[in-house]
């Protein structure tokens, strides 16, 4: 047959073989990865979305760190029985500035694409020092030392500007407040408060999510992550019918 | 070690251990409220330790001309150790990783210990550290031996095995103390990153350079896979690590793609990492030691090639497979889908290819341990490759994403395949590369495989059951229509298979652990210089040739 | 060159070549495969043409079918609500009494609470409403805020401190933070309030130190918790009187209580349920503590 001929050639010549390999496999990436950035509709319009404020930031990256995607989903995919349980599915523009996105692929844990105001601080608190105070048949590990660590906050205008370079639109105000916006956002009755709502928004949530004063926490940056989950936009619960639209 | 290298390596070696540790101080000093800083003094210490080992030796005579009459096997020896050494590592932290789900408080309250950060720690021991220097150690052999060629110098493939095992290191104790890009299997930060890519072209350039000096007029399968491997990592490395970092003192960097960009760009890594990593070098391996160790010629060559750019070309279409129903515009998904199903023909066709090659030896695979393990190890290529088209339907997806069923499938794949085509292969080359006449006990080979494989089908249905009843309580509906259980009811539901499962991988474990003794005492056993293999030579280069000679 | 030879196990020819000893059999490749080949690929090409499938620059193939996995999933939930209905308009629409007495209503409830409590709210109130440090117990006859299904479908509804508008507001005063008492005395009230619901601490203090109690708490405490400290499901005061205990009866827990306040927060549903999986609550709720002795 006549394409064994041809390979019978082919094999006896290095580079060639090489670029041919290079070549074949490229297609398949090529192809999927590349119309994501140029068709209009794979990610929605949402123009109320708001960016992540410096300790949601810090607290995402505590949730990295932890490796919490290795049990938890943030994707409901178009399922009756997901959005039975866990609400609307998600858009893919709900993770627009989620460098990198963490849709997760195992669910030892529920999904937390709507955990946002789901449960309170105090739950939160109690429930990541101890799962199996308040959860008696959780699997999950204990993390106490996040509440008696300091969060990592001096840095951040860095990391935000990190986030601008790759898309995310932080202003430089944004930036250049990052660190006290960090502390005001946990630290109600501050000055710094202030300045958080004013430039993320009245909705943010500004209070001590651990319960204590004082400079924040890992504790605090986690579950300030944590309450903002599925709510940075509203698309999702506005009945958008299909891509396409 | 050093005593093979020639003056001129001594000296490259000295200026490249030099740099190394230069970057290791930038890195420590840059970093030094940082985890990076950790790293940096990691890296000064693997370089100074160089540095002292080179110079230790440094006087030593340089290597004879005659060394170039024989096959460079030092690299893939050490290169074998460190695989055993890993997946002790890997299956350990495996195995824990196990119990933490029936007991989750075996964390002693550290945060270096909990789930989420040893679980990509043990993916990462056994993929990267077992299979990555297994693959390295074996590609090194099979190469030199199909292209009846030696390697092209004696210092580059230190650079390569050591190199990568120094992104190993990094990349674990990474986790530990949480530097990650969570991204899966991808999980080392962007100085990792970048170091596996000077290690990896490094790799690249010694194939190209053996190949290309070849006595053998074609290129045989082993390696057309060894190279699919090698580049398809590469582009598919390079690709998904792309990110900016937040400062060069920091470990912390954010990945240059978001959303569904990056979720799509992510699985058609994570998914061809499957396809490149866990099984195309292990097919160039099967496709060595399997005939060899028979005594068999490959059944049928055409289909080979049939298999091999089936392979290479459809793989790279089936990513989405792990996004269907997500917010992954549904047209990948189809695409992903459809082409996951091609791709059993390919797959198939390699497995058959194996299977029929033994055709003429069932006999040695009754009684040979060895070849049994790679038997049985294309058995279970064949199944996961079954099970993951299966899986790659939308609706089948539907009810096993996100639940223990794909572990499942990950462990038909990386125990059953992955592991047992590499223990295989390893206890073939030993006694090559080590001189002896066989290995130490083949009682304890019989042990190993028998703990092996009942460790795999203990894990696997353990997973099946789970994720399948998982999957089923997620979308069990009442009369009523509505959900019958809460999702913690499905947590309760599985305690008694993950129980199963970590006595599966306990299993698997102590296995692992009776190969490491026997290849160990292999290794400590008199010199048996009785069978040399004389045909186990390169074609003699006449001195004073240049080492660069086109292929034919 | 290469030199064929036959392989005699097989009877095929080999390809010629050897290395390292291995050769390969020429053999053609099985018809399966090529067959297997085309139907896959054939199954491919009736799916992509019937399915969204290939990019076109800046937008797809949409497919014969028009399918998209969002409408579809719109409609089987649309579906799904629409054969529930036979049961869902009754309860939406008829009076908690009249569905309590509908023995084939409350099985509905009971079928259908189990996983809507089990995802919602036994992370606070525990896998069987029983409660925790905290969270207060919901199968026991002490309620903060009343035990009749119209009153519990409230909270659920708005909840307890929460940020939603007509949100129920408790707040019990730090009485010792915010210097209002002295530590001696709501050492007092605290042996005092604990003596109401256990006989046996009336035995370990001084009648005059419950006196001095008493005193602080006819004071400081009535305008919540009632002349006879009995609560004011009003304000959410509890009960101090029962058995029942949110955040600890023992003495250290009651001092804490007085001395730093308590706000509880329950999170307002009115967003993330419906009305009938509200409504389907309370009832489930009231029923369990039927059931509970
Ligand atoms: C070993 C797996 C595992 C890891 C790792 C893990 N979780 Fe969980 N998580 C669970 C399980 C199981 C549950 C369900 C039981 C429960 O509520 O504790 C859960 C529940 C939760 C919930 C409540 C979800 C709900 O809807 O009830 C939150 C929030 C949560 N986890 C956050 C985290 C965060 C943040 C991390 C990382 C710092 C984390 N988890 C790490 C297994 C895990
Ligand atoms: C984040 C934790 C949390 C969750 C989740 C939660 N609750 Fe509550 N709930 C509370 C707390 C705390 C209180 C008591 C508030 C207070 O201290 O006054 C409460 C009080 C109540 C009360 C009033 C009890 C009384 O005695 O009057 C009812 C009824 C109730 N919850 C029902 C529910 C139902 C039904 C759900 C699920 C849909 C739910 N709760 C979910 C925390 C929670
Ligand atoms: C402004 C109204 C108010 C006043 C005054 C008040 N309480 Fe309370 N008290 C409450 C409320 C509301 C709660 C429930 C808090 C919650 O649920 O989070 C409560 C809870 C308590 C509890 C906890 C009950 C339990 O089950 O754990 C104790 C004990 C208590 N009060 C004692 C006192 C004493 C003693 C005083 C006077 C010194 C007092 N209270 C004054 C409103 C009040
Ligand atoms: C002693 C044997 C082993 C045990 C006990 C074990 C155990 C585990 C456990 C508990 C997990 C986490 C699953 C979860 O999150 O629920 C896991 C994940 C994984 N393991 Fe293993 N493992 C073993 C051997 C191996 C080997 C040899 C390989 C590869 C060669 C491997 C590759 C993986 C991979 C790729 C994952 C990630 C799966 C996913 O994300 O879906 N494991 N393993
Ligand atoms: C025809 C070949 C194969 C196909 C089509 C395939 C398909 C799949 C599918 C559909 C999933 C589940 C994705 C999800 O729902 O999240 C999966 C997961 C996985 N498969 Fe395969 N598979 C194949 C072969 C293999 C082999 C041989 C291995 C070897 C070890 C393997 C390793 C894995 C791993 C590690 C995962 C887990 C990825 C994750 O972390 O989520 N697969 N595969
Ligand atoms: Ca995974
Ligand atoms: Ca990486
Ligand atoms: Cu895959």
């Amino acid at each position: 047959m006549n394409i064994f001929r041809l390979h019978y050639r082919l094999e006896r010549k290095t580079i060639g073989f090489l670029l041919a390999i290079v070549g074949v496999a490229s297609i398949g990436g090529a192809v999927e990865i590349a119309p994501l950035f140029t068709i209009h509709q794979t990610v929605e319009d949402a123009p109320d979305m708001r960016v992540y404020t410096p300790l949601e930031i810090a607290g995402r990256n505590i949730y990295l760190r932890e490796g919490c995607y290795a049990c938890h989903s943030q994707m409901i995919r178009t399922l009756r029985d997901e959005v039975e349980r866990y609400g609307p599915y998600s858009l893919a523009v709900e993770s627009k500035y989620d460098h990198p996105m963490l849709w997760g692929s195992k669910r030892t844990g529920p999904d937390l694409a709507r955990m946002g105001n789901k449960y309170s601080d105090e739950w939160h608190v109690a429930h990541m020092t101890d799962p199996r105070a308040v959860v008696p048949a959780s699997v999950m590990p204990p993390y106490a030392y996040l509440g008696r660590a300091t969060a990592r906050i001096d840095d951040l205008g860095l990391h935000l500007k990190a986030l601008r370079t790759v898309g995310v639109p932080y202003t430089d105000e944004m930036i250049a407040n990052a660190t006290a916006d960090a502390y005001g956002q946990a630290a109600p009755d501050t000055p710094f408060a202030e300045g958080v709502t004013k430039r993320y928004g009245e909705a943010t949530n500004v209070r001590s999510f651990d319960g204590k004063v004082g400079d924040p926490t890992e504790l605090d940056a986690l579950i300030a992550y944590l309450q903002i989950l599925g709510k940075l936009t509203d698309a999702a619960h506005r009945p958008v019918a299909a891509a396409g639209e | 070690m050093i005593a093979q290298l020639t003056k001129s390596e001594r000296q490259l070696a000295l200026v490249i251990l030099l740099a190394i540790t230069i970057c290791g101080l930038a890195m420590g000093i840059a970093g030094r409220d940082d985890p990076l800083g950790v790293h940096g003094a990691i890296v000064i210490l693997a370089g100074l330790a160089g540095i002292f080992g080179v110079i230790y030796a440094y006087y030593e005579p340089e290597p004879s001309e005659a060394r170039l009459a024989l096959y460079y096997d030092d690299p893939s020896k050490v290169g074998i150790i460190l695989a055993m050494g890993w997946v002790l590592i890997g299956l350990f932290i495996g195995d824990w990783v196990a119990w933490q789900l029936v007991f989750p408080n075996l964390t002693f309250d550290a945060g270096w210990s909990s789930f989420g950060r040893i679980r990509p720690a043990h993916t990462s021991a056994v993929i990267f550290g077992f299979g990555g220097n297994a693959l390295i150690a074996t590609s090194f052999y099979v190469l030199q031996r199909t292209s009846r060629a030696r390697l092209p110098d004696q210092l580059s493939p230190w650079f390569v095995l050591l190199g990568y095992n120094l992104f190993c290191i990094i990349a674990a104790t990474g986790y530990l103390m949480g530097v990650t890009q969570s991204k899966e299997y991808a999980e080392p930060e962007w100085y990792a990153d970048i170091w596996l890519v000077v290690v990896w072209v490094a790799y690249f350039i010694i194939y190209l350079r053996t190949l290309v000096r070849r006595k053998e007029p074609h290129i045989y399968v082993s390696n057309w896979y060894y190279m699919a491997f090698i580049l398809v990592v590469a582009i598919l490395h390079i690709v998904n690590n792309l990110a900016v970092p937040v400062s060069w003192g920091h470990a912390k960097s954010y990945s240059a793609f978001s959303g569904v960009q990056d979720a799509m760009t992510q699985w058609w890594y994570g998914h061809n990492a499957v396809a490149f990593f866990l099984t195309s070098g292990f097919l160039g391996m099967m496709y060595y030691y399997m005939p060899i160790r028979a005594g068999r010629p490959i059944f049928s060559y055409r289909l080979s090639i049939i298999s091999f750019w089936g392979i290479t070309f459809m793989y790279m279409w089936a990513g989405s497979h792990h996004l269907h129903y997500t917010a992954l515009p549904q047209w990948v998904q189809t695409l992903g889908m459809t082409f996951s199903i091609m791709l059993l023909v390919p797959s198939w066709a390699s497995a058959g290819n194996a299977l029929l090659t033994l055709n003429g030896a069932w006999h040695k695979v009754r009684d040979d341990a060895t070849l049994r393990f790679m038997m049985v190890a294309a058995v279970f290529y064949g199944l996961s490759t079954f099970e993951g088209s299966f899986m790659a339907i939308r609706s089948v997806n539907s009810l096993s994403h996100y639940t223990d069923w794909t572990v499942g499938h990950v462990h038909a794949g990386a125990l059953g395949w992955v592991a047992m085509i590499t223990f295989g292969s390893i206890y073939a080359s030993v006694p090559w590369l080590w001189k002896r006449e066989r290995m130490y006990s083949d009682r304890l080979v019989e042990w190993h495989f028998w703990l092996a494989l009942s460790g795999t089908l203990v894990y696997v249905f353990a997973m099946w059951n789970s994720g399948i009843i998982q999957g089923l309580m997620w979308r069990t509906y009442t009369e009523s229509g509505t959900l019958a259980y809460s999702f913690v009811d499905s947590v309760a539901a599985m305690r008694p298979y993950y129980i199963a499962r970590a006595i599966g991988g306990l299993m698997f474990l102590s296995g692992a652990v009776i190969g490491c003794v026997n290849i160990w005492m292999t290794i400590r056993a008199a010199h048996q210089p009785a069978d040399e293999r004389l045909a186990d030579r390169p074609v003699p280069r006449p001195a004073g040739v240049p080492a660069f000679q086109p292929g034919e | 060159m290469a030199v064929e030879e036959r392989d005699p196990f097989t009877g095929y020819l080999t390809t010629g070549h050897e290395w390292n000893g291995i050769k390969e059999l020429n053999t053609p490749v099985p018809r399966a495969v090529f067959f297997f080949l085309i139907v896959t690929a054939l199954y491919a090409l009736v799916y992509w043409i019937l399915m969204p499938a290939w990019p076109l620059g800046v937008t797809y193939t949409k497919g014969l079918l028009g399918i998209d996995q969002r409408k579809v999933v719109a409609e089987s939930i649309k579906e799904a609500a629409l054969e529930r209905s036979v049961w869902t308009k009754r309860i939406e629409t008829e009076s908690f009494k009249d569905i309590q007495a509908d023995p084939r209503l409350m099985n509905v409830v009971r079928q259908t609470g189990g996983a809507l409590f089990g995802d919602n709210c036994a992370a606070c109130h525990g896998p069987k409403a029983e409660g925790g440090k905290g969270f207060p117990t919901l199968v026991s006859s002490s309620w903060l805020w009343g035990g009749d299904p119209e009153a519990i479908a409230e909270t659920i509804r708005v909840g307890i401190n929460s940020p939603h508008k007509d949100t129920r507001v408790s707040q019990m005063m730090a009485f010792g933070r915010d210097s209002i008492l002295k530590k001696d005395e709501i050492d007092n009230v605290a042996d005092y309030v604990r003596s109401l619901s256990d006989p046996a601490v009336a035995k370990t203090v001084t009648a005059a130190k419950l006196e001095a109690g008493k005193a602080v708490f006819t004071a400081n405490c009535v305008a919540c918790h009632g002349d006879n400290a009995a609560g004011n499901p009003e304000l959410g005061a509890p009960n101090l009187t029962d058995k029942f205990w949110l955040y600890g009866g023992d003495a250290q827990s009651v001092f804490t209580t007085v001395w730093g306040g308590r706000q509880g927060h329950m999170p307002t549903w009115d967003a993330r349920l419906s009305p009938l999986d509200r409504k389907i609550l309370a009832l489930y709720l009231v029923d369990r503590r039927h059931a509970t002795p």
